[in-house]
């Protein structure tokens, strides 16, 4: 190793945004989601303690007993707003966090459950409990983005650890966080893949959804599910026409969109021109 | 049969037997090089490590129809019948991630390793099989990009030198191929070390270098006969018949950027997806970008380089804006850049005819139609003259020498630092290294602190012992860099780019006009004017801002002004009653001037809207394109034109510019999205 | 109109106010006899720094020429106070919306350094401009292609092209 050298540097300052050198408090709460955005945090085993030494964590109640109701430096928050107890809390914690990060499909773009909101609520409530008057929820399921506003959002289904952890570093280091809007397709091609699409005539969308994965799915061989959502520039259109011309019909279309984002409107654009 | 040790006869020719192919690989590896060659792999032709001719794609083709690739069993013998695959040989040469510099700090004592810079002595030396005629001409288009410019890439010349070509001249013409129309195949003509053509029973084999004769001796060969010869060469001439000329190239480039307005690429931009697919299987892209990487308490940080497009959101991306959002000027950059002026940069055609972009787009565009709708040839032109024709043999690639870059990175002192608005700071930094403080006034630097980013920022002054930077807090890297205080280091490369040239105002009425943070640029200029006062005429400044409290150098423009050296005439867009000074927009500070303008030389920097609005009223005064200058801000990541974010049309604005005249600038200058 | 005292000069007529209007880029293309019409009707006044010529939404009874000086014109914002939006620089017209429905000041104009003006009265102006279809021909144009250049002026303010923003919430 060849050292150049320069004189020492002096240490990364703290981001300037934040006033005192204390440890920046931290906050992981849940809405309507399935959990595993924020059990993507605790399976980043080699870098909890880091993190934990790093961070103050004064609110995750998966991981620990202690309570908050803020302020926080950084709030993370996973889940969909479904109900109308989450639509007043959101706004309250927004109140609380100095950054707000949305974090996973259903934060983002309402979630699986987004699929209600293309149906007949009350017939789905009406032919699946045999009280409906009992559920209380909201019609539709939406991102916090529709609610507050959103000061950083990290997508998937669920979310990268890697992204996780680049976005808590720059925010320790000051420096932008390195989330690329661009197609799952430059990673691909980067890591070496063989496009599904072109080479094996499967489905996949990643054309037209965002990296952030490490393009998992196409290296095993797998279309991608869209489970990052839909890229910024999403030309949806021209890709389910693609699909069509290549005989898929217009239901199997709709299918593909219909998944973890189908809340994001590039995405819900083709299940309702499909249906 | 005789052994024939044809070393030193390049340009012999002869015939190996089929099932000596494994004996070449062999020979190939000797030394400890790495044979990289096609098989099939994940259902398609893909390249990869060969160790015997098992691995070969032994009877199977690939049809290639745009948006898909399908293998096909065709159950013979013969090696080499399919076209390419999505890879191409810069995977190697030009690797997607390439590690740029490593700081590390763990035990108190930083240290910084510029890897690009100083690549790896041992990269290990590899052979490339089956080499095809358009492979080598992109190969060949790299070099000339990447090798033979002002800044060469040293990580490339590493990887490119000591490799075996061996090359494989196509005897079947892929359904997406064009390379009869590029001008660079389907033959084989040069650019290689060996040269095979498959023939029933075997190869012909032509020798290019004599390391290519090294590999041969050694294998029982005999020299070809005619038969066999003439064999080879049918073959390549059926496959320039089969393959017909889909696209006529005759005058190509002009038509091209003269379609900056054509309709057509909004329609194209309803089908492109832009993905980047066909920029990253494309063999002559070379834009990448530079990512930061550091651990959570920063202990080590690291840079990487990988492969970027101009197809993504962030590739036209500044502080303030973005030059190219819409699809539709995403893909007219790319295909006028490949196609056009490409040309007036490098010599040559940036595109080799291979393919790739056609069969490997998701949605099956086809080059070759877009550019018959967007710029179609004349009636007359059938037959066109080859793009690439110009380009000359392999040239030799310079040494890798272990020294400093062009402009290494240098340690600079903060001297002093001055708030000069909410969020811009001006510091003042020492060092001795005398390029920086002779620098040109308008050239730049790019500042960086370990695991930051590097902006480019403009030189704002000239000291004996340093220059000064006035840089605004954009966004974390600038604020950190803002925040720098007396003592604290900040590492600098430069200085970049061509600067304003001065020797033109000699003798004649100088006209500054610019706004908000745009008179840092200017201000050495200034400097450099006041200097030498007695040879120039009319020195006017017009400076806007937004408000009062957003101008630079108020101190010293007071100063300036009461001194009465030059004039100046200050503007902001609206004051409190505090104000009274001029309040309206920089442009209607000279529109109404009675003056005869010819023999002025302008100097402009500012948001582009505003240096359009000034060069149109410039232009009423009667000021001609050669004497107008002005300074433009495009997304760099290098500052070398290297990693081609800031094109625009034929220029690299770090490295031709970022001073144009707008003579040279032409059309390139206020077209929207280019 | 009872605030402002405008320092009249000696009043004869023509031939003074004749030159600066040649001087001037606003009325330096009329036809010799044109602006020798408009001359007669003006007559040169001076103003102090601070001076006020018009209020924002009064009836505007003045059209002006600056000669030398500056006039700065203000609007009203309540949360934020007087807002200078543009000032006038000598060569150009204030008060226009004499000669233009509904007769009525768009903005307060307030002399930001002394100031020396050719002034025209509103009434007698209009209705020389109605029954004289030489001048009106003469100064129409030129009084709209002033307020053309101050529209084109006003969208690039309103680009607002200098703006920084944080472009960042880290």
């Amino acid at each position: 190793m060849s050292v150049t050298g320069i004189a020492p540097h002096p240490r990364p300052q703290p981001n300037p945004r934040w006033a005192t050198p204390r440890r920046p408090r931290v906050g992981v709460v849940k809405f309507s989601s399935c959990d595993g955005c924020q059990l993507t945090l605790l399976d980043m085993e080699d870098e909890l303690l880091a993190i934990a030494e790093r961070f103050d964590i004064v609110e995750f109640a998966e991981a620990t007993s202690n309570r908050s109701h803020g302020p926080f430096d950084v709030l993370f928050v996973e889940g969909s707003v479904s109900t109308d107890e989450q639509a007043e809390e959101i706004v309250q914690l927004r109140r609380q966090a100095t950054t707000l990060v949305a974090i996973g499909a259903c934060a983002t773009s309402g979630g699986i459950q987004a699929l209600r909101n293309l149906g007949d609520d009350d017939a789905f409530r009406n032919s699946v409990y045999p009280r409906p008057e009992w559920i209380a929820a909201l019609p539709t399921s939406k991102p916090v983005s529709d609610y507050v506003a959103v000061d950083a959002e990290l997508y998937g289904c669920p979310i990268s650890g890697r992204q996780l952890l680049e976005l808590l570093t720059s925010l320790t280091v000051g420096r932008r966080p390195q989330l690329p809007d661009e197609a799952v397709c430059a990673e691909c091609k980067r890591l070496g893949n063989t496009c599904v699409l072109v080479a094996g005539g499967e489905s996949c969308l990643g054309p037209v959804t965002r990296t952030g994965c490490g393009a998992l799915c196409p290296s095993f061989d797998r279309g991608c599910y869209g489970c990052f959502g839909p890229r910024e520039a999403a030309n949806t259109v021209s890709l389910a026409n693609w699909f069509g011309e290549q005989g898929k019909g217009g239901s199997e279309v709709a299918r593909e969109f219909a998944k973890f984002n189908v809340g994001a409107p590039a995405f819900r654009k083709i299940v309702e021109r499909e249906r | 049969m005789v052994a024939a040790n044809p070393a030193g006869d390049a340009g012999e020719t002869y015939f190996l037997r089929r099932e000596l192919v494994n004996e070449l690989i062999q020979a190939l590896a000797t030394d400890d090089r790495e044979v990289i060659g096609p098989r099939v792999e994940d259902g398609t032709i893909r390249l990869g490590p060969v160790s015997s001719a098992v691995d070969l794609p032994r009877g199977v083709g690939l049809d290639n129809a745009p948006g898909k690739a399908r293998l096909v069993e065709r159950g013979d013998d013969r090696l080499f019948d399919q076209p390419v695959g999505p890879d191409s040989w810069k995977r190697w040469t030009f690797p997607p991630r390439v590690t740029q510099a490593v700081w590390t700090d763990g035990d108190g004592t930083p240290a910084i390793e510029r890897r690009l810079e100083n690549p790896p002595r041992q990269i290990t030396k590899k052979a490339f099989l089956g080499v095809r005629a358009c492979e080598i001409a992109a190969l060949r288009v790299h070099d000339r990009v990447l090798a033979q410019g002002p800044t060469p890439d040293r990580d490339y010349a590493a990887r490119r030198r000591d490799n075996l070509i061996v090359a494989v001249e196509c005897a079947v013409a892929g359904g997406t191929c064009f390379c009869a129309s590029m001008g660079t195949g389907p033959e084989v003509r040069d650019g290689f070390d060996l040269a095979l053509s498959e023939i029933d029973d075997g190869f012909v084999v032509r020798v290019g270098t004599p390391a290519g004769a090294a590999v041969l001796a050694g294998l029982p060969v005999n020299p070809a006969t005619d038969a066999q010869f003439e064999h080879a060469q049918a073959s390549a001439a059926r496959v320039r018949e089969q393959m017909g000329v889909t696209l006529p190239t005759d005058g190509l480039p002009e038509r091209l950027i003269a379609a900056a307005d054509s309709p057509r690429w909004a329609e194209i931009a309803e089908r492109c997806i832009a993905c980047t697919n066909c920029t990253l299987v494309c063999p002559t892209c070379f834009c990448t970008s530079v990512g930061q990487r550091s651990d959570l308490d920063g202990q080590a940080a690291s840079s990487e380089r990988t492969w970027d497009s101009c197809f993504t959101l962030d590739f036209a991306r500044v502080a303030g804006g973005n030059f190219r959002t819409r699809v539709s000027d995403r893909y007219r950059q790319w295909l006028t850049h490949k196609f056009g002026t490409w040309t007036t940069q490098f010599g040559s055609s940036g595109c080799v005819g291979c393919g790739r972009c056609i069969t490997w787009c998701p949605v099956g565009i086809d080059v070759r139609d877009e550019l018959m709708a967007v710029a179609p040839p004349p009636e007359a032109a059938v037959v066109a003259r080859p793009m690439i024709e110009a380009l000359p043999v392999v040239a030799p690639l310079p040494p890798v020498r272990h020294e400093q870059h062009g402009t290494p990175p240098v340690k600079t002192t903060v001297v002093d630092t001055h708030r000069e608005t909410h969020d811009t700071v001006t510091l003042r930094l020492r060092t001795d290294y005398q390029p920086l403080i002779n620098g040109k006034p308008g050239q730049f630097v790019m500042p960086s602190l370990p695991a930051g980013a590097s902006p480019a920022i403009s030189i704002s002054r000239f000291h004996n012992d340093g220059f000064s930077l006035t840089v605004r807090a954009a966004g974390a890297s600038t604020a950190r860099i803002c925040a720098l205080e007396r003592g604290e280091t900040l590492t600098v490369r430069g200085p970049m780019g061509r600067g304003w040239p001065v020797e033109q105002a000699l003798g004649r009425d100088v006209m500054v006009i610019t706004g908000g943070i745009g008179l840092a640029p200017l201000r050495p200029l200034l400097d450099w004017l006041i200097a030498n006062r007695d040879h120039i005429a009319r020195i006017q400044l017009s400076y806007g801002a937004r408000t009062p409290g957003d101008r630079l150098y108020t101190a010293e423009l007071d100063t300036l002004l009461l001194s009465g050296v030059i004039d100046i005439a200050q503007t902001v867009d609206r004051a409190g009653p505090e104000w009274l000074g001029r309040v309206g927009v920089v442009t209607q500070v000279i529109d109404r001037i009675m003056c005869s303008c010819d023999k002025t030389t302008a100097f402009i920097c500012g948001p582009e809207r505003m240096m359009q609005a000034t060069v149109d009223v410039l232009h009423e005064r009667g000021v001609p394109d050669e004497r107008i200058w002005v300074t433009l801000e495009r997304h760099m990541d290098c500052g070398v034109g290297l990693c081609g974010h800031c094109q625009l049309g034929r220029f690299f604005v770090c490295k031709d510019g970022p001073v144009f005249s707008l003579a040279e600038l032409g059309p390139a200058f206020g077209i929207e999205g280019l | 109109m009872e605030e402002m005292s405008l320092t009249e000069t000696a009043s004869s007529q023509t031939p003074p106010l004749d030159d600066n209007l040649a001087a001037a880029w606003l009325t330096y293309s009329l036809s010799t006899a044109t602006r020798g019409k408009l001359a007669r009707m003006g007559r040169l006044a001076t103003l102090v720094t601070g001076e006020v010529l018009m209020r924002e939404g009064d009836p505007s009874d003045h059209l002006a020429i600056v000669l030398e000086g500056r006039i700065g014109l203000r609007v009203r914002v309540p949360e934020r106070g007087p807002i200078t939006i543009l000032t006038v620089e000598p060569g150009d017209v204030v008060g226009w919306s004499a000669v233009v429905p509904p007769y009525r000041a768009t903005s307060t104009a307030v002399a930001l350094a002394p100031t020396e003006l050719a002034l025209f009265d509103g009434p007698p102006l209009r209705e020389a401009l109605a029954s004289d279809a030489e001048l009106a021909a003469g100064l129409y144009p030129v009084i709209l292609s002033a307020v053309s250049r101050r529209l084109e002026g006003t969208r690039l303010q309103l680009l607002d092209l200098f703006s920084q923003r944080w472009v960042e919430p880290w």
